[in-house]
């Protein structure tokens, strides 16, 4: 088996932006201590951010009063972090960004995910009965 | 406590932006609107010092991103200078570094906007 069964840390937070500064330093932590080197254990960090942002902003429209979970597995292979929450469900089609396009179109937005698609190595979602999950994997040793 | 601060100055028609701290998604309005302060005062020859930046998500990417094209119409660019480590590779990560002028201190990147070499 890949990951256990039972994560190692669940958290559920309030859809808060001013969260997202806690839950970086806290998916750091748990990579560094799962023997992610600390360059990478801050790039995951940065995807859960970016995966949370993408929640708040898109799926619940910056309504504070919505949940998200979080999920954290970990073994000696990598890190899983699963994301349970309700709303629009997400969009992850970006992954290749053209930024000279972006530039000229004037876009704020639209890294994230390619952000995500580039640090994780496998990235999934799927919506059963109006919730929300979405999964991203990093391995060991891999780049 | 506040993660993040912003703070600006001019020098010969540079704007520079010293942005010190976590900037994400919670803190990137302060960013933003020290950019528009910026645009308002017809100043588009723009330094981001990121010596004290310790963090920035694609929020805060986002930012420098949006108003290149605009600055670039007006003949201005945004260069950014100082950058530590670890916000250089997430700049890299999204391909920032083959837009942006990297400078390693705020003076080169105010000669580069005046040429001096």
């Amino acid at each position: 088996m890949m990951f256990p069964e039972t994560p190692e840390l669940t958290v559920s937070i309030p859809a808060k932006t001013e969260l997202l500064k806690m839950l970086v330093e806290l998916t750091n932590h748990i990579a560094v201590r799962n023997f992610f080197s600390p360059s990478e254990s801050r790039k995951i960090a940065l995807a859960v951010d970016e995966a949370i942002t993408n929640v708040i902003k898109h799926s619940y429209k910056e309504s504070e009063d919505s949940e998200i979970k979080l999920d954290f597995y970990c073994s000696n292979e990598g890190m899983k972090i699963k994301l349970e929450f309700s709303g629009i469900p997400p969009q992850l089609s970006e992954s290749m960004v053209n930024l000279e396009k972006m530039i000229k179109a004037k876009k704020k937005g639209g890294l994230g995910v390619a952000l995500i698609k580039r640090i994780m190595d496998s990235v999934e979602y799927r919506t059963i009965e109006d919730v929300n999950y979405l999964e991203m994997i990093k391995w060991k040793r891999s780049s | 406590m506040r993660n993040f601060l912003i703070k600006s100055k001019t020098i010969e028609n540079v704007g520079v932006l010293y942005p010190t701290g976590h900037l994400d998604a919670h803190s990137v309005e302060k960013f933003e609107n020290e950019m528009i302060k910026m645009l308002d005062d017809s100043i588009v020859k723009i330094v981001v010092n990121c010596n004290d930046l310790n963090y920035i998500s694609s929020a805060g990417m986002g930012i420098i991103m949006g108003y290149l094209d605009e600055i670039r119409e007006k003949g201005g660019d945004i260069k950014l200078s100082n950058v530590i480590d670890r916000v250089y590779e997430i700049f890299d990560l999204v391909g920032f570094t083959e837009i942006y002028d990297f400078e390693k201190s705020e003076t080169e990147a105010i000669d580069k906007f005046n040429d001096v070499s």
